[in-house]
């Protein structure tokens, strides 16, 4: 369960201009839920998921996961908690773009020293999944949009984590392989996987799979 | 008032750890003062924020205080080239009155911020940072006594006049000098032996039988019995010359710089005896401190002793 305990969140980019990206949210997201944050760019989705993601602390409030402060943990715990809690897949992917397939999902696991023949199972496992096995030596720049986008899921989802955050997952993706990515995301739900969605693609918007939808406008929750 | 280049490193070294140690000393203060883990308020926040600054600047001072002791050393020997009479650093020390209080001074400071650092990685371990109140008040006294080195440090370049004639370490550490020093080190070598090895011996039984806050003491006595017997008998071993008395010339290249090798395993064995009497560690930690104590106090024990034992090979006699 995540929960938002008047969490306010703001950037300061110099005396003259603060920006306040969240303002006082409560809210909590319960555990196998699927959710969808809508609202146009700068309303405070993205923030939401860094701050669930340990990527930022709030400027005020409280951000707790499964009874853990995460808003209240230093760096080296806060990563140790993303590493082992969540998945991330961001709009431009992230990935290494030198890099192989293999090579690019398998980073999540560079730090748990894994034996090789566990980590050649979990690779296989999670390529097949996300249909990328046949890829495994292409290096990522010569991918398409959607392939690097599965790409970029399987890596979120090596680590087997709870928690799967997506930042506008669709903004670089034609309307077929979005289609394709929400199928991904449907399946993600049946394995109880609690999923945060920000996006203001509107082929998201009423799908019988997600459980809740969340309007967000100027860094408050509107709906 | 002498500008060599080594001295002006000095200094702008000096102005850094001035400007960064005052950012570090404003947090500390705050922190020390406002901080409270379980508030969610927006100064707890910026506190957090400002720790990990403080915290980085406290580190980097450390890391660049420990090999500018020894640059430290280095140009007062080198100093000793233009002023008369001396003949290495000891004599660079002696001409100014500020000179032993700063060796002093600088040595406490190393032990203190060595210490700061174990307690800062012991603190980061936790999720909940217990010793953080610790750790930041304990800069707040050393940002003055950082300050107070500084200044010794100006005050002394400033007060060195290259046109005195200056004593030189025979006669500084000489056992018809009047200090209180020199009484000790005047001591017969057989006391002060029996002193060395069974503080010695005292420390390997404390440290089989890991008698924690023994072994922390006798580390203290350690440090100073090792200086003495140091200056006085083993140190005339590697000068092979029975009245070369002085804790700077085997810094020099004519003796393979076997100070240096000297001065830090004495700092690391006793620091690392030192500091598990003020932190509770773990037993696989304090087993990390206690083995890195015992591996380097005995490894100089070693090293002093080689002296002596190969000097009697070869020449069949005791100085």
């Amino acid at each position: 369960m995540i929960t938002f305990k008047n969490v306010t969140k703001t950037y300061e980019i110099n005396t003259n201009n603060i920006i306040q990206a969240v303002e006082n949210i409560d809210i909590t997201f319960k555990e196998g839920e699927v959710i969808l944050l809508k609202g146009a760019s700068g309303s405070g989705k993205s923030s939401i998921l860094s701050l669930i993601a340990a990527l930022s602390k709030p400027t005020s409030g409280e951000v707790i996961v499964d009874s853990k402060k995460i808003s209240k943990l230093s760096d080296n715990f806060a990563s140790i908690y993303r590493r082992d809690n969540i998945g991330f897949i961001f709009q431009k992917y992230n990935l290494i773009p030198t890099l192989s397939v293999k090579d690019n999902i398998l980073l999540p696991l560079v730090p748990l020293n894994l034996k090789a023949d566990d980590v050649e199972i979990k690779l296989n496992t999670v390529m097949q999944k996300f249909s990328i096995f046949h890829k495994k030596d292409i290096i990522v720049k010569n991918l398409s949009g959607g392939e690097q986008q599965r790409v970029a899921i399987a890596r979120s989802y090596i680590n087997e984590p709870k928690i799967i955050l997506a930042d506008e997952p669709t903004a670089n993706l034609d309307k077929k392989l979005s289609e394709k990515f929400i199928e991904i995301m449907k399946e993600l739900k049946e394995m109880n996987k609690t999923i945060i969605i920000a996006t203001h693609d509107p082929l998201f918007f009423g799908l019988e799979f997600i459980d809740r939808e969340i309007e967000m406008s100027d860094g408050k929750i509107i709906v | 008032m002498i500008l060599s280049p080594e001295i002006l490193t000095i200094y702008i070294l000096n102005a850094l750890f001035a400007l960064l140690s005052a950012i570090a000393f404003y947090f500390s203060v705050r922190i020390f003062l406002y901080w409270n883990e379980n508030s969610t308020s927006q100064l707890q926040y910026k506190l957090e924020k400002q720790s990990y600054l403080s915290a980085t600047i406290i580190k980097y001072i450390f890391a660049i205080k420990v090999p500018l002791f020894l640059f430290f050393i280095f140009t007062l020997d080198d100093m000793s080239n233009i002023i008369s009479g001396a003949m290495c650093a000891a004599g660079v020390v002696d001409a100014t009155v500020y000179g032993s209080y700063l060796l002093v001074l600088k040595v406490l400071n190393l032990y203190l911020f060595a210490y700061w650092i174990v307690l800062h990685s012991k603190d980061i371990k936790f999720e909940v940072q217990p010793y953080i109140k610790q750790k930041f008040g304990l800069f707040i006294g050393l940002f003055f006594l950082l300050v107070v080195e500084i200044i010794l440090e100006i005050m002394m370049f400033n007060a060195i006049d290259v046109t005195s004639i200056v004593d030189c370490c025979g006669v500084i550490y000489s056992s018809s000098s009047q200090s209180y020093l020199s009484m000790v080190l005047s001591l017969d070598y057989f006391i002060l032996l029996g002193i060395f090895y069974g503080v010695f011996l005292f420390l390997t039984i404390s440290y089989i039988f890991k008698l924690r806050y023994l072994f922390s003491i006798l580390n203290l006595f350690f440090i100073i019995i090792s200086l003495i017997t140091l200056i006085s008998f083993f140190g005339t071993y590697i000068y092979e010359l029975p009245t070369h008395k002085c804790p700077f010339c085997f810094l020099q290249k004519d003796y393979n710089y076997i100070g240096y090798f000297l001065y830090t395993f004495l700092f690391i064995g006793t620091f690392n005896g030192l500091v598990i009497a003020f932190i509770e560690f773990n037993k696989q930690e304090i087993e990390k401190f206690y083995t890195l104590s015992f591996l380097f106090n005995f490894l100089y024990v070693g090293i002093v002793t080689y002296y002596p034992v190969i000097f009697y090979i070869k020449n069949g006699v005791f100085l």
